[in-house]
């Protein structure tokens, strides 16, 4: 067979010099998106001085942990000099029951969206598939009265009633568009076998959703973790949460700019989600793409 | 052991009605099979009789006790579904034993009720797997186990084997008759394949379009389909249906045939039997109804069958019978003869028509005159 029937460059010189481009773009690319990064992990390895030497891209002359340590419990925030350790602790004990009541909730209504198709079903996911698209700042100023009225203003509590509420249309969709997947005839059969609404829901639904758990999870936590402006507009002081917090560090100045505390305050601020996306990362994609192929 | 009675039942969907004035009765161990094509409604009645649909109209009563109001759970029935619908989370005794669970029944109970149905059904060996793990006659039984096991008083299968290659599929249907044998439980039985039909049944009930077509015993069905419909439903390959009229010729009464002979096309007059009732449609149009096997090779036939000779078409042995196409009152009719006897395509032979065997329909309303 002549050559010209062969795919262009998949022979000869024009194949290697095709594939160099390629990578020479990726690595491109790839260092272009790295470099920050890089940036903010080595110079929070470093003290002042060396800061201050200009060196942006060298590596730290020795392995520095000082400044993660004022980061985590010296560091001023405001008035207070007491490092972020408060503030992380308000950041979990606000999104972990937000994720899990947001996701436990948003299972549930998906449950009884596409398994008990009950009058109007459709229009009530339409309505909470809304919600996803309202802006964040629609809503600050009706929610700041409501947490006023129900007296959780200011409070971590508050800000978990924010999260749970504004999370709970992505949490729906996610799980209503897993379980239409999930063949009627289950619960018609479990129907008959004799168990209700919520033994269906323990015994045959929950036991067949960790895919879309993890991913309800990881989304819930992120966006709920990253939020910055519920909790600028809903505290302040003590029961900030993090962000808002590695905010008001960095913006605390007293002479002297401590990049090296900054970008150890950035990486703490950053580690949870990272830790969550790499724990449950592989089943992330798994969970997103489930559903499309019946398994 | 129940009865099942079905009154003037019907089903509507906002202004679309899907089922529309059903009614029948079932004895007490009696296996009727609900027979249609698909969106005829009849997976629609199975599902009202298990309480997964409301009624619209009309009632349905187990043992005498309307039903219409009263939760699947406690309706004591039992159903396979075509997609086995097997709890993937769940070992297979579990499966089984789940009904049970639901109902208070104690473990020790439990376990032994799920081995001996286990037992009966040949799956013993596969309680400690997952559904995933089984393949798909191993996950029909188990369907059929996680029924048994509760003794409900009606049993409901909703085309329990489409979805299963076409060996296992008779094997299976073997095993449903002894079942039902054995068990003398009343089932109700949906499908669209004619042959489970008929070989399953004690009665038929045909659907169409939401109404019960005719409602008898499979051989009645078959040899006096109420309609047009029926006739062509039921049989493989389906009933010929002839345009005929009806003549007098002498002092027999009988119709004009059209035959294509030797490339010419010939009327031939076939006389019919019960002389009385066919006086009455003398001259009138009528279908004549007559299936494959009513018309067989000459050899061997009886006397005092009336014969044709006529081109044979087409030839399609299918191992124990051969089918000839032939062209009968302008119409593609099938013969059904002996593979000895079948000739070649192209060239003519002789048949006999069993024509007392035969139906008449009416040409407007398809409904069955004699």
């Amino acid at each position: 067979m002549a050559n010209r029937d062969r795919l262009p460059g998949t022979d000869g010189k024009g194949r290697y010099i095709g594939r160099f481009l390629i990578y020479l773009t990726l690595a491109v690319f790839a260092i272009w998106y790295l470099a920050p990064l890089y940036v903010v992990v080595s110079t929070s390895f470093k003290d002042l001085a060396e800061i201050r030497g200009g060196a942006l891209l060298s590596l730290p002359h020795e392995f520095n942990v000082s400044a993660w340590h004022k980061a985590w419990s010296q560091a001023c925030i405001g008035v207070e000099c007491t490092g972020l350790k408060p503030y992380f602790i308000n950041s979990i004990s606000m999104s972990v029951p937000a994720v899990l009541i947001s996701t436990f909730l948003g299972s549930i209504t998906g449950y009884a969206l596409t398994k008990y198709r009950f009058r109007g079903a459709n229009i009530i996911f339409s309505l909470m598939l809304f919600g996803c698209f309202i802006p964040f700042q629609v809503v600050i100023l009706p929610m700041a009265q409501t947490l006023g009225m129900l007296g959780i203003a200011n409070t971590v509590n508050g800000l978990i009633l924010v999260h749970v509420v504004y999370g709970l249309g992505f949490t729906t969709l996610f799980f209503r568009n897993y379980y239409v997947s999930i063949p009627d005839d289950l619960v018609k059969a479990a129907t008959i076998d004799g168990a209700g609404f919520f033994r269906i829901y323990w015994r045959i639904m929950l036991p067949l959703s960790p895919p879309i758990i993890v991913v309800t999870i990881i989304w819930q936590f992120t966006q709920i973790w990253n939020d910055f402006l519920f909790g600028a507009s809903f505290t302040t002081g003590g029961a900030q949460p993090l962000t808002v917090a590695l905010n008001n560090l960095i913006n605390t100045t007293t002479g002297v700019k401590h990049y090296n505390i900054d970008m150890a305050a950035a990486l703490i601020a950053a580690a949870p989600t990272l830790f969550v996306y790499i724990v449950a990362g592989r089943y992330f994609v798994r969970g997103l793409t489930a559903g499309s192929v019946k398994g | 052991m129940a009865t099942l009675t079905i009154n003037n039942a019907g089903k509507k969907y906002g202004s679309v009605e899907v089922l529309n004035d059903i009614s029948m009765e079932l004895n007490d161990g009696e296996l009727v099979v609900l027979l249609g094509s698909s969106g005829c409604g009849k997976s629609t009645l199975l599902n009202m009789i298990a309480g997964l649909e409301s009624i619209s109209s009309g009632d349905i009563r187990i043992d005498g006790e309307i039903v219409n109001d009263i939760h699947p759970k406690n309706r004591d029935i039992a159903m396979v579904f075509q997609s086995y619908a097997l709890y993937p989370n769940m070992t297979v005794a579990k499966n089984i034993s789940f009904g049970l669970e639901m109902r208070g029944v104690e473990k020790e109970k439990r376990d032994e009720l799920v081995n001996s149905v286990a037992k009966m059904l040949q799956i013993d060996h596969l309680l400690n797997r997952k559904p995933a793990q089984l393949s798909g006659g191993q996950r029909q039984r188990v369907a059929m186990g996680r029924a048994l096991v509760r003794r409900p008083k009606i049993f409901l299968f909703d085309e329990p084997l489409s979805n299963l290659d076409a060996k296992l599929r008779v094997e299976m249907r073997h095993e449903i008759k002894k079942l039902h044998t054995s068990l003398k439980a009343t089932m109700v039985y949906v499908t669209h394949d004619q042959i489970e039909a008929m070989t399953l049944a004690d009665r038929i009930a045909i659907l169409k379009g939401g109404v019960v077509q005719q409602f008898a015993t499979p051989a009645e069905i078959y040899s006096r389909p109420a309609n047009m419909f029926v006739a062509g439903f039921v049989g493989s390959p389906s009933m010929n249906f002839l345009p005929v009229t009806v003549a007098q010729q002498g002092n027999e009464i009988g119709v004009h045939l059209a035959v294509q002979y030797q490339g010419k096309s010939e009327n031939q007059f076939v006389p019919m039997r019960n002389n009385d009732k066919l006086s009455q449609l003398l001259g009138r149009e009528v279908i004549l109804g007559i299936r494959p096997e009513m018309i067989t090779q000459l050899e061997n036939a009886e006397k005092d069958l009336a014969t044709l000779h006529c081109d044979v078409e087409v030839v399609e042995p299918t191992g124990a019978d051969t089918l000839c196409i032939i062209k009968l009152a302008g119409k593609d009719s099938i013969a059904r003869v002996s593979p000895i006897h079948a000739c070649a395509p192209g060239e003519s032979m002789g048949f006999a028509l069993d024509i007392s065997r035969a139906c008449l329909f009416d040409p407007v309303t398809e409904e069955l005159i004699s």
